[in-house]
C-alpha cells in the first residue's frame, strides 16, 4: 500500500500555507502601498475643470499674485475660491470675445455659479487652516508645488498624515519669510539652517503635533 | 515612581464599595429611591444589556452586512469621488469667508416675552444659539427650550407650503383668496371674523392688530396661552387697580420667599433672575437664603435652602400666615386683615405651618427692603395680590420688586378664549385665523375647540407643524421658523428686539406679519418692509438706515424699556380677596405644571429636548403622574403602575412614578405630553394632561380620585441610575453653620499615583475648568448646549433603558435626607480632563492621549471600539455609538451640523473635548493677531450657556484667570481624588444657608 500523502505534498501544502499568509499580508501590505503611492494618493492627475483656467499664464505671463484671487488665504481657514465677478474684473476688457471664457461669461450672465472640480481634498475628520499657516510663513508653494508651471492644477504633495506631520514636527525648513509667502521657485540666500531658525524665532513657529491640532 | 499610598484602597468591580470614611458632609446621598432601598449593595457599572447588539439585528448579520460592505468599499474606486467648489457668482458687500462663522443678534419669544440670542451662523446655516449678553433677558445665558429651538429649523418633517382642504395653494394665489376673504368682511364691519393670536408683545404685530380693527371695527382678536399667566395679571389689579408687569431684581435680596414660584428656570425673567440669585449663594454673611413652598418638586425648589412641601392650595394659607406674623410681630398693622394664624389645630401639618410660617416671617422682617415675596404663575390672584402686599408693607417696592405697565395687555387664559367658544357655538363666526400653538390640543377640557373649529366655515391655521389644530382646519398655512422671518419682540421689561433671518426659509411659509398684513391689503409687501415702515415712523433722529442697522447688530433697540412706576396697594380689597378664597378641602389634589422640556406641548417633536433628562426627576421620553412615597402608598402603587385619574366626571389614564420630595395627596402631571398627532417623535409620548385641565382650575383642582389599573407597569427610561460612580463622595453640600475648608481638604492636592507626573506649568495654557454646586441650579441647559455645539445624536428611548444615551454632559442629581422631604443637589459631570488618565493606559490603539496641554483627546479616526476606556474610566462619562445614530440623516438634517466638530459613527468612543474646537479656533484667531488668549475671551458651551455663571473655563496657567481662582477657593474638590486622576476640573463644594430657627 503506498503511502497517503506523495512527498511532493511536503511542498504543495507549504505553498498553499505561504499563498495564505502571504496573500493576506500582501493585500493588507497592498492596500498600505496604495494609499501612499501617487496613483492612490491623486497626485499627478489633473481633474478637467469646467473652465480651461490657466494658473501658468496667469501667475508667470501676467505676474497676478495667489492673493489676488485667493483672498481669504490670510483671514480664513478656507484660501478661497474667486467669484465669477472677480473673473469678469479683467475680463469683461480683455479676452471678453474668447470661446474658452464662454462658461464665465454665462456663469455672469445667469448666475449660476461656475462648479470647479476640488484638487486638493482632506477627509471631514482634518480641519486644515490656510490663514495661520500662512502667517507662519508656510509659502503656497510648499504645499501646492510650482502653480505657476501647471497648465492644469494638480496636487503634487500626496497630503498624507505623515507628510502632514513631517512639517509639523521639524517646520524650521519650511518657512520663509512673509513677503516670500507667495513667491514660486524662491529659495533662501545664505545659510538656510541659521534662516530656518531665525524665522522659527521671528513668526514664533512651534512644533505642533497634538491630535486636536488636526482632528477635532 | 511614587509609591501608593497605604491608605489607598482599590475598589474592586461587584463588590459593595466601602467608603473608608463617611462622607464629608455626614450626609449619605442617593440617586433614586431604588437604590436607596437595596441599600449601597453592588452595583451595575452600566445597565443591563448595555452592550448587547439590537434585537432583531443578530451578530451574524452583523457579520454578513460587514462582509458585504467591505466587499462593496473595494470594489468601488480607490480614491473618494472629486467633489465641487461652488464659489460666489457675485459676492455679497459683506461676502462670508468660508469656514468662519458669523454671529447675528436675533429673539425668540415664549408666552409673549422675548430672550435676546446671538446665533452662530457657519457658511450660512445657523448651527448655534447664545444669549446676547446686551439683552436684559439674556445676558448672555440661554435656556434649553432657546438652544433647542435650532433643531426644529431643521426638521424635515415641519409643515411646508399652503392648502385649502386638500387642495395646495401657491404663494401668490394664497395672497389673492386671502385678500378676496378680507374683502368678504368688509361689508359688516368684520362682526364674523375672528383671531384667535397667541400671547405677543411684538410692537408690529400689536400695530396691524390694531389697523386691522380699524378696518373690522366688529372683528374681534383672542389671546390663548396654555401657560397663561393671568393670575399674575389679575394679582395685580387686585392690588394696583390697575394690570401692572412685576419685575423682581434679587441681586441685592437676602431672603426669597417663592410662593410656588419656579423663578429659576420658568417664566420671561428666568435666566437673569437666576443669574442674580447664584451672585450670591457664596458663603459669607451676604449669602442669600431662599425659601420655596410648594407642592412639586422644580428646579427652584432643589435651590432652597428650604423646601417647605404642602400642597399648591395650601400656599394660600401659609402665606396668610406669614403676614399674620408680620403683622403680629413686626408691626406691618397694614397686613393684619389678610393674615390668618394657622389655626393652632394639632393636626402635624398646621404645627409645622405655624412654625415654619413664623421663621420666615422673621427672616423677612429682618430683612426688610433687602427680602422679596414672589408668587408663582400657577398660584391664584389672591396670592399674588398677597405677596404685593406683603412686599409693600416690608419696604421691598422699588427695591427687589418693582412695577411697570406691561408690554402686552392681553388676557391669554381660559377667559379669553371662551368668548370666543361661545360665538364659534353660536354660528356667529365666518373666518377664524388662528395662530396661536395648537390651541386644538391645549384648550380646557369644557372647551371642546376641535368640534367648534368645524362651525366656522374658513378656519385658517398657520402652524408649524402638522398638528391637532391643522387637522380640524379648512386652511393649513406653513409658519417659518423665528430665524427664517422678519419681526420684532418685546421682553419682560419692555426692550424692544428687531427678529432678523439668519437663512431664508426652508421650506414655503408665510409670516404672521404678512399673514395679518393680508387683511390690510399689504401682504404682498413683505414681512421686512413692513417692519421698516413702522419703525421708521418710531425712529428718534434723522438716520434711520443707520440706526436700523444699529438696532440689528446689538439686538436691542436702545431705549425703549418701560419705565418702573410707583405702585401702593390697596390692602383692603385684597385683604377682601384674601379672605373670599376658599379653604382648601382635604383629599387628592391634581397639579399641573409647566414641563422643563416641552413646555405646552409645541417642542414634542424637539429629539434634543424629549432625550434631555428632566431636571429633577431625570426622566427622558416621559411625563408621569408624580406622587410622594406616602401617597404612593395610600394608592396602593409603585413605580410604573398604571392608574386612572378621575377628576369632575373626566379621566385620563397616567403611569405612576414616585418622587421623593413631593407634597403628600398631590398627584402631578406635567402639560404637554401625550401628543396625539405631532410627528413621528413626540406622539404618544408621555400622558396627556389636557383632558382634566378645566378652565376654572388651569393648574390644581381638587376631588381627584386614582384608580390603580394593573396591567404591565409603564417601562419610564430614566438615567438617574446610569454610570453609577459607586457611591463616594461626589456632590458636596454642607450647611453654612457646618461648613470648614477643612470638610473638603483630603479631597484635593497631590495624592499617591503610579504615574509619574507630568509638569505642564511651563505651557502656554493649561486648560481647566471649575464647577460652582453652590450656583448651578441643576436647570441642564449646559447639556443642551453641548448636544448642539458637538453634534451629539439623540438615541430615543429603546436605547436610553440600556443606558446607551450619548450626552456627553449628565447633570447628576443626588437627594440627601428622608425620601419624604430629602434635600437635592446638582452636579454636573463631563470628562474631567484627567492629567493622570486611566482611559488612556488602556487604549490598545492610542485613541485617546493626551495633547502637549494636558487635555484629555479623543481621536475618532483612530478609535476600533474596544470600549475599554469607558469601562476605566471612574467618571463614566465616556460614550459609544452603539449603533450608527447619524445613519440616514435627510439632508436638512445635516445642515444643523457644526462643520467644526466632527460626526462620529458606529463603533466610536466620544467624551467631551472641553470645546477644543473653539481652543483652536481661539488660538489660532490669536496667533494670526501675534498675541496671547485673553481670560474670557471664548468659553466652552456649556460655560456660555450657564444662566447661573456657575461653570468657569480658562487657563489654569494664567494666574489672574477667573478659573485659577476658583481652583484656588478653598471650596474647591476633585471629584474621586482618592483615585489619584488629578481631574482638570474642580468642583466648588455647594454651602446652604439654612435657618437656624428650623433646623
Amino acid at each position: 500500500m503506498s503511502a497517503l500523502f506523495r512527498p511532493r505534498s511536503n511542498t504543495i501544502f507549504k505553498l498553499v500555507l505561504l499563498l495564505l499568509v502571504g496573500g493576506v499580508l500582501g493585500t493588507l501590505g497592498g492596500f498600505m502601498v496604495w494609499a501612499r503611492v501617487p496613483a492612490g494618493t491623486g497626485q499627478q492627475d489633473p481633474p478637467l475643470q469646467p473652465v480651461q483656467f490657466d494658473h501658468r499664464h496667469h501667475i508667470s505671463d501676467d505676474g497676478i499674485d495667489c492673493r489676488y484671487c485667493h483672498t481669504s488665504v490670510e483671514t480664513g481657514s478656507s484660501a478661497g475660491i474667486p467669484s465669477t465677478a472677480l473673473c469678469m474684473n479683467c475680463h469683461a476688457q480683455i479676452w471678453n470675445k474668447s470661446p474658452r471664457l464662454e462658461p464665465v461669461r454665462a456663469s455672469y450672465f445667469t448666475g449660476q455659479p461656475i462648479p470647479w472640480v476640488r484638487v486638493h481634498r482632506l477627509p471631514d475628520f482634518v480641519y486644515f487652516n490656510h490663514a495661520i499657516h500662512v502667517k507662519k510663513g508656510v509659502g503656497c508653494e510648499t504645499c501646492h508645488g510650482r502653480v505657476d508651471q501647471m497648465p492644469l492644477m494638480e496636487q503634487v504633495e500626496p497630503l498624507t498624515m505623515s507628510w502632514c506631520l513631517d512639517c509639523h514636527r521639524n517646520p524650521a525648513l519650511n518657512l520663509r519669510p512673509l513677503d516670500q509667502i507667495t513667491a514660486m521657485g524662491w529659495t533662501p540666500q545664505g545659510d538656510p539652517a541659521s534662516l530656518a531658525q531665525d524665522l522659527m524665532k521671528r513668526h514664533d513657529v512651534h512644533t505642533r503635533t497634538s491630535c486636536t491640532t488636526c482632528h477635532r | 515612581m511614587p509609591p501608593l499610598g497605604s491608605g489607598a484602597k482599590l475598589p474592586i468591580y461587584g463588590q459593595p464599595a466601602a467608603p473608608d470614611r463617611a462622607p464629608a458632609d455626614g450626609r449619605h446621598p442617593w440617586r433614586s429611591l431604588r437604590v436607596l432601598g437595596a441599600g449601597d449593595g453592588p452595583s451595575r457599572e452600566f445597565d443591563e444589556g448595555a452592550a448587547e447588539p439590537p434585537a432583531g439585528f443578530s451578530r451574524r448579520t452583523f457579520l454578513q452586512i460587514l462582509g458585504a460592505s467591505t466587499a462593496l468599499a473595494s470594489l468601488q474606486a480607490c480614491r473618494p469621488a472629486r467633489q465641487k467648489i461652488v464659489p460666489y457668482v457675485r459676492p455679497p458687500e459683506k461676502a462670508l469667508v468660508p469656514g468662519t462663522p458669523v454671529h447675528y443678534a436675533t429673539a425668540v419669544s415664549l408666552g409673549g416675552h422675548a430672550t435676546g440670542l446671538l446665533v452662530t451662523s457657519h457658511d450660512g446655516r445657523p448651527i448655534k444659539v447664545e444669549g446676547n449678553p446686551d439683552h436684559p433677558a439674556s445676558r448672555g445665558a440661554t435656556g434649553s427650550l432657546e438652544l433647542a429651538m435650532l433643531l426644529d429649523l431643521y426638521d424635515p418633517r415641519r409643515e411646508r407650503g399652503f392648502r385649502r382642504g386638500q387642495a395646495p395653494l401657491a404663494y401668490r394665489s394664497l395672497l389673492r383668496e386671502l385678500t378676496a376673504l378680507a374683502a368678504s368682511h368688509l361689508a359688516d364691519g368684520g362682526s364674523r371674523l375672528r383671531f384667535l393670536t397667541a400671547a405677543t408683545g411684538s410692537p408690529l404685530l400689536q400695530d396691524l392688530r390694531r389697523r386691522i380693527l380699524a378696518r373690522f371695527p366688529q372683528a374681534r382678536f383672542h389671546a390663548y396661552e396654555s401657560l397663561t399667566e393671568d393670575s399674575a395679571r389679575e394679582g395685580s389689579r387686585l392690588a394696583f387697580g390697575r394690570v401692572l408687569a412685576v419685575r423682581h431684581t434679587i441681586a441685592q435680596a437676602r431672603v426669597i420667599l417663592a410662593l410656588d414660584s419656579d423663578f429659576l428656570a420658568v417664566g420671561p425673567e428666568a435666566l437673569r433672575l437666576a443669574r442674580e440669585f447664584a451672585g450670591r449663594r457664596e458663603p459669607g454673611p451676604e449669602m442669600s437664603r431662599l425659601y420655596v413652598a410648594e407642592a412639586q418638586h422644580s428646579v427652584t425648589g432643589a435651590c432652597a435652602d428650604h423646601r417647605l412641601r404642602m400642597k399648591s392650595s395650601e400656599v394660600l394659607g401659609f402665606a396668610r400666615a406669614v403676614a399674620a406674623r408680620l403683622a403680629s410681630r413686626h408691626g406691618h398693622s397694614q397686613l393684619a386683615p389678610m393674615g390668618a394664624t394657622p389655626s393652632g389645630s394639632p393636626a402635624p401639618g398646621d404645627v409645622r405651618i405655624a412654625k415654619e410660617s413664623a421663621a420666615v416671617a422673621d427672616d423677612l422682617a429682618r430683612s426688610s427692603g433687602r427680602s422679596v415675596v414672589m408668587a408663582g404663575s400657577r398660584q391664584p390672584p389672591a396670592v399674588h395680590a398677597l405677596a404685593h402686599a406683603i412686599n409693600a408693607a416690608l419696604g421691598n417696592a422699588g427695591k427687589t420688586v418693582e412695577y411697570a405697565a406691561p408690554a402686552f395687555d392681553d388676557t391669554t387664559g381660559p377667559a379669553s378664549l371662551q368668548p370666543l367658544a361661545r360665538d364659534l357655538a353660536g354660528g356667529k363666526v365666518d373666518t377664524l385665523v388662528v395662530t396661536a400653538h395648537n390651541p386644538v390640543y391645549s384648550a380646557p377640557a369644557d372647551v371642546d375647540l376641535g368640534t367648534l373649529l368645524g362651525r366656522a366655515p374658513n378656519t385658517i391655521y398657520l402652524g408649524y407643524r402638522d398638528d391637532e389644530t391643522a387637522a380640524r382646519c379648512s386652511w393649513v398655512l406653513a409658519a417659518p421658523h423665528p430665524f427664517e422671518t422678519w419681526g420684532d419682540a418685546r421682553a419682560h421689561d419692555g426692550t424692544v428686539s428687531i427678529v432678523q433671518p439668519l437663512i431664508q426659509p426652508l421650506f414655503e411659509s408665510i409670516p404672521e406679519v404678512e399673514l395679518l398684513a393680508a387683511f390690510l391689503d399689504l401682504a404682498d409687501q413683505g414681512a421686512h418692509r413692513i417692519l421698516q415702515d413702522y419703525w421708521r415712523g418710531r425712529a428718534k433722529g434723522p438716520d434711520f438706515e443707520r440706526q436700523w442697522e444699529g438696532w440689528l447688530a446689538r439686538g436691542v433697540v436702545p431705549d425703549t424699556a418701560i419705565a418702573a412706576e410707583a405702585a401702593a396697594p390697596h390692602f383692603v380689597e385684597i385683604a377682601a380677596a384674601v379672605k373670599a378664597a376658599p379653604q382648601p378641602p382635604a383629599g387628592l389634589e391634581m397639579t399641573f405644571v409647566p414641563d422643563y422640556k416641552l413646555h405646552d406641548g409645541r417642542f414634542a417633536e424637539n429629539a434634543w429636548l424629549q432625550e434631555l433628562p428632566h431636571p429633577v426627576s431625570k426622566m427622558t421620553w416621559d411625563n408621569a403622574a408624580y406622587v410622594s412615597p406616602a401617597t404612593a402608598r395610600k394608592i396602593g402603587v409603585e413605580d410604573g403602575a398604571r392608574v386612572e385619574l378621575r377628576l369632575a366626571g373626566r379621566k385620563v389614564e397616567a403611569a405612576v412614578w414616585i418622587m421623593p420630595g413631593q407634597a403628600d395627596d398631590v398627584v402631578s402631571l406635567p402639560l404637554g405630553y401625550g401628543r396625539r398627532r405631532a410627528g413621528p417623535v413626540g406622539s404618544s409620548v408621555g400622558f396627556d394632561a389636557g383632558p382634566l385641565r378645566a378652565s376654572d382650575a388651569p393648574w390644581f383642582a381638587h376631588g381627584l380620585a386614582v384608580a390603580p389599573l394593573g396591567g404591565a407597569k409603564h417601562v419610564f427610561a430614566l438615567t438617574q441610575e446610569h454610570f453609577s460612580m459607586e457611591g463616594r463622595d461626589l456632590a458636596l453640600a454642607f450647611d453654612a453653620k457646618a461648613w470648614s475648608p477643612e470638610k473638603v481638604e483630603h479631597l484635593k492636592g497631590p495624592s499617591p499615583t503610579m504615574q509619574e507626573p507630568v509638569d505642564y506649568q511651563n505651557q502656554q495654557y493649561k486648560w481647566g475648568m471649575a464647577i460652582d454646586l453652590s450656583k448651578c441650579i441643576g436647570c441642564a441647559a449646559c447639556a443642551t448646549a453641548c448636544q448642539a455645539e458637538n453634534n451629539i445624536p439623540v438615541v430615543g428611548k429603546e436605547q436610553v433603558l440600556r443606558s446607551r444615551e450619548m450626552n456627553w454632559m449628565r447633570v447628576d442629581r443626588y437627594f440627601s435626607g428622608p425620601p419624604e422631604d430629602p434635600q437635592v443637589i446638582a452636579q454636573p459631570v463631563m470628562c474631567q480632563h484627567c492629567e493622570a488618565a486611566p482611559c488612556e493606559y488602556v487604549c490598545p490603539v492610542n485613541a485617546t492621549v493626551h495633547s502637549d496641554e494636558g487635555l484629555n483627546e479623543m481621536v475618532y479616526n483612530r478609535c476600533v471600539g474596544t470600549r475599554y476606556c469607558s469601562n476605566n474610566c471612574p467618571y463614566k462619562v465616556r460614550r459609544f455609538n452603539f449603533l450608527n445614530y447619524r445613519g440616514d440623516m435627510s439632508p436638512t438634517e445635516k445642515m444643523a451640523m457644526n462643520p467644526d466638530v466632527t460626526v462620529r459613527t458606529r463603533g466610536v468612543m466620544e467624551k467631551c473635548t472641553y470645546c477644543v474646537q473653539r481652543i483652536e479656533r481661539a488660538r489660532i484667531e490669536t496667533r494670526l493677531e501675534g498675541r496671547a488668549i485673553r481670560d474670557g475671551e471664548f468659553t466652552t458651551a456649556c460655560a456660555q450657556a450657564c444662566p447661573a455663571n456657575a461653570i468657569v473655563f480658562g487657563n489654569l496657567n494664567d494666574p489672574r484667570s477667573q478659573v485659577s481662582k476658583l481652583h484656588q477657593d478653598e471650596r474647591r474638590y476633585d471629584l474621586l481624588h482618592d483615585n489619584g486622576t488629578r481631574p482638570r476640573t474642580a468642583y466648588l463644594a455647594r454651602v446652604r444657608n439654612p435657618n437656624p430657627e428650623l433646623s
